[in-house]
């Protein structure tokens, strides 16, 4: 076929515009300049630049240590909504953060990649909390995910300013729920701020509530050979949805919000628009990271326990590879989660250098979490940068006192964040419907998590 | 055989021509007719994007006996309802009253417009401040100037839909009002003469002339209307994530949440399921509509 | 009513601009063919007597009417005022009002003064420039994209006519007729896993082509080309002109005004655009400004959120503004599209 100049002139402008968006699709990941690039995550989207800059000390100090890995940051949170989707699609960094409770489904479904020769390397894999460690293991009894970052128990945190205003002592936090519900009314009606919070949206109103379960002594879910019963209808998920609708509609001292997540109710709280809520021993490491929060009103204290099987909800984070990770990047993350995650709980150098870089950007150092390894390990990590403790210890003790002897319950194992959020939809109708039929709603969800079980 | 061009030209036609296709080709192919297809078949499939498999029915079924999909669709026709009362006859009323301004016309279009150009993300978090319980709420010290108790707005099952849809209102009803305005110029003089001749008054006019000539665009604005409130999805998501208890949950919230609300793998096939039967009934309004377009341009 | 888009694909400009059609599809209301909307108007303007509404002159000559009418519109424009700008005077107070005051007398006059290093905070801290220009880029590729397929395709449709034309006129065409929710999962799935190539996630491309396959604008277009004369392509033809130059030098240039539309929609459809790239853009920096903005909400002080609202809103009003008539004559210039 005779073509005159322009049809080819076209076909080039094609080729071209296709060639370029090959190429400009294909830039994530690889290798650049020979060294092995590494995509890790940083921190949540939104943090402080003083955060940020502890950030990248590190990452320098990684890359000075390791001259052929390049790492590559990225802003990070998870997120239920998005996780899966990235996970499958690839697009997640080199290195990501799981929940505890997500691990055993994602190792099942071949999603993870399988870090078993790396992590037999590290000198202290002997060492980890054995209980932590299964948690990421398949069932061919390789890691596939290792214990990092944190593991946090559920506990209470306050307001001690609040609690002064409102003449009470803030070195006495409250022990049980009766006194949380009168110390918020308390507040309520002698500063005017809300004296309780309790996240709502999403799944993190069912994990709240799972936790207070778990501390009136019930539980959502049991195990029953290899089935699983939902448990979701109890006595003690009744009463704290009791408390919460009184203290919403008769005390008016819980902050009428039921969109509240994670993320905004910390914002409230570091606001001082809310005395007291539950969340994470850790969640002081976020307030400052992201809050700017100073610390000399903050007040953290155990989880009221009440009833013979109480115990302190824990969970906990895991670093993990995406399957498709060849042999190089799966060597160069499981470095990464040594030195970021690991090394500055076992080794007395790395933990000092962490801590000093921490400290120097203001963030914090010392904030009570659960032993990775074993307590012995956890103390003598904490002496080792004794010096750099910024935050304000004796303001935590109510939790530090008991948090190694309270009784300790796991999340939920299965399906465990669409269980949490079928438990959001009765924490919402408390906040908002004085007339709210807690039976009905407690049944529903029951009947709706147990086709969930049933399903797996 | 071709029916148009130079004779010359068909030789050469071709390729050029085809060229001169491509990206059309390329980018309908890849992101509009490989979905569509790609839709009809996962719709009776279960895939986690690693393993695939045949399911039948299931996930229809599945849907169907999603107690959240009954919720939904109450809450979306709730919407709908809700947004017919309130944006339907508000710029209708506007755009009569509007075309008989005689001064700076433009001033009162440009009014009206305003909010439809502001960023939807930005209105929904604006209001969503307004929206404040607090008697010290934006909305709450408006209603207290007034003596009205303050309302609880999004923290409400009752309130929290009306809130939506009021924003939501404020949002869109500039663009209608501009539709109906641009229907009224065309309103035939003579219609109105004729009526004068007979001693019509105003409102007559308005009711037996105006009216009557709007009644295509009226119908057209109410279709789109329910096809728009049917895929209603950033006013829940981002004022009330589908909450309290629910409340807001609708037809598109739920299939993003099957689709994109579960961290431990999406239920792809289920999502695409609703979205089919969606589809239909949007279709079935889509074809009402191109009908009526269709045989009001051809009067 | 509301035509919040969940559409990922840019039948975005879609609802706005369907809308439009029924001005020209009401007897009367549509130009003819082959005069561009913009002339009908001028003669509007320079005829106004053409143009009477449902009371007459000598109505508004008696004073009862004209009282009434008068009260009524001065009413209007007072309910205008607060619809239209009120709450976007308060969006601009609360950008420069401390936090505290906004959340304790909200509609007080600046009770503890001002607070401007919340603009400054927003747009350096907060990066609000950064995703701003992320917002820009991608109506940028967005607006490019959709013209480059609108123009080609409405050619090949319109003026080149092969013989697979009706074909592709009616493949195009079905698409109107496909909900854009429907595309929800399968596009995202086909974003993740391209038939060639790596994943799209993360890229612009994820947003900029699938905006591309908007068959309204094709339509759009192509109904445009239809009403150009033929007599100056065959005339063209005869002089040599080759489809590249026909394209080039003729068909585009005489196709300022449907262009004009065309952008006007492709660009404030990108702007608007949340759930889309919400799903393909995970990284936090690459994201537009109406995906950033609510993630950010729980990170940021409610003072510098206003302000970055304010910022994020300060650009399309001001181009509103300035382009008044092209926004509010798209309903006539869409009219163009029959059925």
């Amino acid at each position: 076929m005779r073509t005159g100049r322009t049809p080819w002139a076209m076909a080039l402008t094609s080729a071209v515009a296709i060639a370029s968006l090959a190429a400009c699709s294909s830039d994530a990941g690889g290798e650049a300049s020979g060294k092995q690039v590494l995509r890790v995550v940083s921190l949540l989207p939104g943090s402080e630049q003083a955060a940020f800059d502890a950030f990248d000390a590190r990452v320098a100090a990684f890359e000075d240590a390791n001259p052929d890995i390049d790492v590559q940051q990225e802003e990070y949170e998870w997120e239920a909504t998005t996780f899966a989707s990235q996970l499958a699609g690839g697009t997640l960094p080199d290195v990501f953060e799981i929940p505890l409770t997500d691990a055993r489904t994602l190792i099942e479904n071949g999603q993870l990649a399988d870090l078993n020769d790396q992590f037999e390397q590290l000198d202290y894999a002997g060492e980890f909390n054995e209980n932590l460690l299964e948690a990421g293991r398949g069932e061919d009894g390789h890691v596939y995910a290792i214990p990092a970052k944190s593991i946090y128990g559920v506990a209470l945190h306050y307001n001690r300013a609040l609690f002064e205003q409102a003449g009470l002592d803030p070195d006495q936090p409250p022990t049980t729920w009766e006194e949380v519900r009168a110390y918020a009314k308390q507040i309520k009606d002698a500063t005017g701020v809300a004296g309780y919070g309790m996240m709502a949206s999403g799944s993190t109103g069912g994990w709240q509530l799972t936790a207070a379960t778990y501390s009136r002594g019930g539980v959502v879910q049991e195990a029953d050979g290899e089935s699983y019963e939902s448990t979701i209808d109890n006595d003690a998920t009744r009463a704290h949805l009791e408390m919460l609708r009184a203290m919403r509609w008769e005390d008016d001292s819980l902050l009428a919000d039921s969109t509240l997540a994670w993320d905004t109710i910390n914002q409230a709280f570091a606001a001082g628009q809310v005395a007291m809520y539950t969340n994470g021993s850790d969640v002081y490491n976020s307030l400052v990271e992201t809050f700017g929060v100073t610390g000399e009103d903050y007040g953290l204290t155990a989880m009221p326990l009440e009833g013979e099987d109480a115990g302190a909800l824990v969970g906990g984070t895991l670093a993990a590879v995406g399957a498709q990770a060849d042999d190089a990047t799966k060597e160069a993350a499981v470095k990464w989660i040594d030195f970021f995650y690991l090394q500055n709980l076992v080794e007395e150098e790395q933990a000092v250098e962490n801590a000093k870089v921490r400290a120097e950007n203001g963030q914090a150092v010392g904030t009570p979490v659960l032993p990775i390894f074993s307590r012995e390990q956890y103390d003598e990590a904490l002496g080792w940068v004794e010096e750099y403790i910024n935050v304000p210890l004796d303001q935590m003790s109510g939790y530090t006192d008991v948090a190694f002897d309270q009784p300790v319950i796991g999340e939920p194992t299965r399906a465990t964040q669409e269980i949490y959020a079928l438990l959001s939809t009765p924490v919402q109708a408390v906040i908002t419907d004085q007339g709210a039929d807690i039976d009905e709603l407690l049944q529903t969800a029951d009947t709706q998590a147990q086709d969930l079980l049933d399903q797996e | 055989m071709r029916r148009r061009g130079l004779p010359r030209r068909q030789r050469t036609g071709g390729l050029s021509t085809f060229l001169f296709a491509l990206p059309l080709l390329v980018v309908f192919g890849v992101f509009a007719w490989l979905p569509i297809g790609r839709s009809l078949i996962m719709s009776f499939q279960e895939t986690n994007l690693l393993t695939t498999s045949w399911v039948g029915l299931d996930n229809f079924r599945a849907v169907f006996a999603d107690p959240r999909l009954v919720t939904a669709i109450v809450n979306t026709g709730w919407f709908a309802l809700l947004a017919l009362v309130f944006g339907y006859p508000l710029p209708l009323v506007a755009a009569v009253l509007m075309s008989e301004v005689r001064r700076r016309k433009g001033l009162y279009s440009a009014l009206a417009y305003l909010p439809v150009v502001v960023p939807p993300v930005v209105a929904v978090l604006l209001w969503r401040f307004f929206y404040d319980p607090r008697p010290e709420g934006v909305f709450n010290t408006l209603l207290g100037a007034v003596g009205i108790d303050p309302l609880p707005w999004l923290q409400s099952a009752t309130w929290a839909m009306p809130s939506l849809v009021l924003e939501a209102t404020w949002a869109a009803a500039g663009g209608t009002m501009i539709i109906y305005l641009a229907a009224l110029t065309s309103v035939p003089p003579e219609l109105y003469d004729a009526a004068e001749v007979d001693g019509a008054s105003i409102w007559r006019k308005v009711w037996h002339v105006t009216l009557p000539q709007l009644r295509g665009v009226l119908l057209i604005t109410f279709i789109l209307q329910i096809i728009g409130t049917a895929q209603v999805f950033l006013e829940p998501y981002l004022f009330t994530n589908g909450g309290p208890a629910d409340a807001t949950l609708t037809v598109l919230l739920l299939i993003y949440r099957y689709a994109f609300g579960q961290s431990l793998g999406a239920d792809y096939g289920q999502a695409t399921a609703l979205s089919l039967l969606l589809a239909a009934f949007l279709a079935v309004l889509s074809l009402i509509y191109f009908r009526l377009t269709r045989n009001w341009s051809a009067t | 009513m509301t035509t919040t888009d969940p559409m990922p694909t840019s039948s975005t400009a879609a609802p706005a601009a369907v809308a439009a059609l029924p001005a020209a599809a009401v007897p009367g209301a549509s130009p003819p063919r082959e005069r561009p909307a913009r002339r009908g108007r001028r003669r509007a303007e320079r005829a106004p007597e053409e143009q009477r509404g449902a009371v007459s002159a000598l109505e508004w000559r008696r004073t009862s009417v004209r009282f009434g009418l008068r009260g009524a519109h001065l009413l209007l424009l007072a309910l205008l005022i607060v619809w239209g700008i009120g709450p976007l005077v308060l969006l601009v107070k609360f950008a420069v009002t401390p936090t505290q005051d906004i959340l304790r007398t909200p509609l007080a006059w600046f009770p503890n003064g001002f607070a401007w290093e919340n603009l400054t905070e927003a747009w350096t801290d907060v990066r609000i420039s950064h995703y701003f220009l992320n917002s820009v880029l991608l109506a940028l590729g967005a607006w490019v994209c959709q013209i480059v397929v609108a123009t080609t395709g409405g050619y090949v449709l319109s003026v080149l006519r092969p013989r697979y034309a009706k074909a592709l006129n009616w493949a195009v065409l079905a698409t109107l007729f496909i909900p854009a929710v429907v595309l929800l999962v399968p596009l995202y799935l086909t974003i993740l896993r391209p038939p060639v190539g790596p994943s799209l996630l993360n890229s612009y491309w994820a947003v900029w082509l699938p905006a591309g396959a908007s068959a309204f604008n094709v339509v759009l277009v192509a109904r445009f080309f239809d009403s150009l004369p033929r007599e100056v392509f065959e005339a063209a033809r005869v002089d040599g002109a080759g489809s590249f130059r026909l394209f080039w030098s003729i068909v585009l240039p005489m196709s300022k005004p449907i262009l004009g539309v065309v952008s006007v929609f492709a660009v404030i459809a990108s702007w608007k655009d949340f759930l889309w790239p919400l799903l393909v853009l995970p990284n936090p920096d690459l994201q537009p400004l109406s995906v950033r903005l609510p993630a950010l909400q729980a990170t940021t002080d409610l003072g510098v959120l206003m302000a970055a609202l304010a910022i994020s809103t300060i650009i399309p009003v001001l181009v509103f503004l300035l382009a008044q008539r092209l926004f509010l004559r798209g309903a006539g210039l869409g009219g163009a599209v029959k059925g």
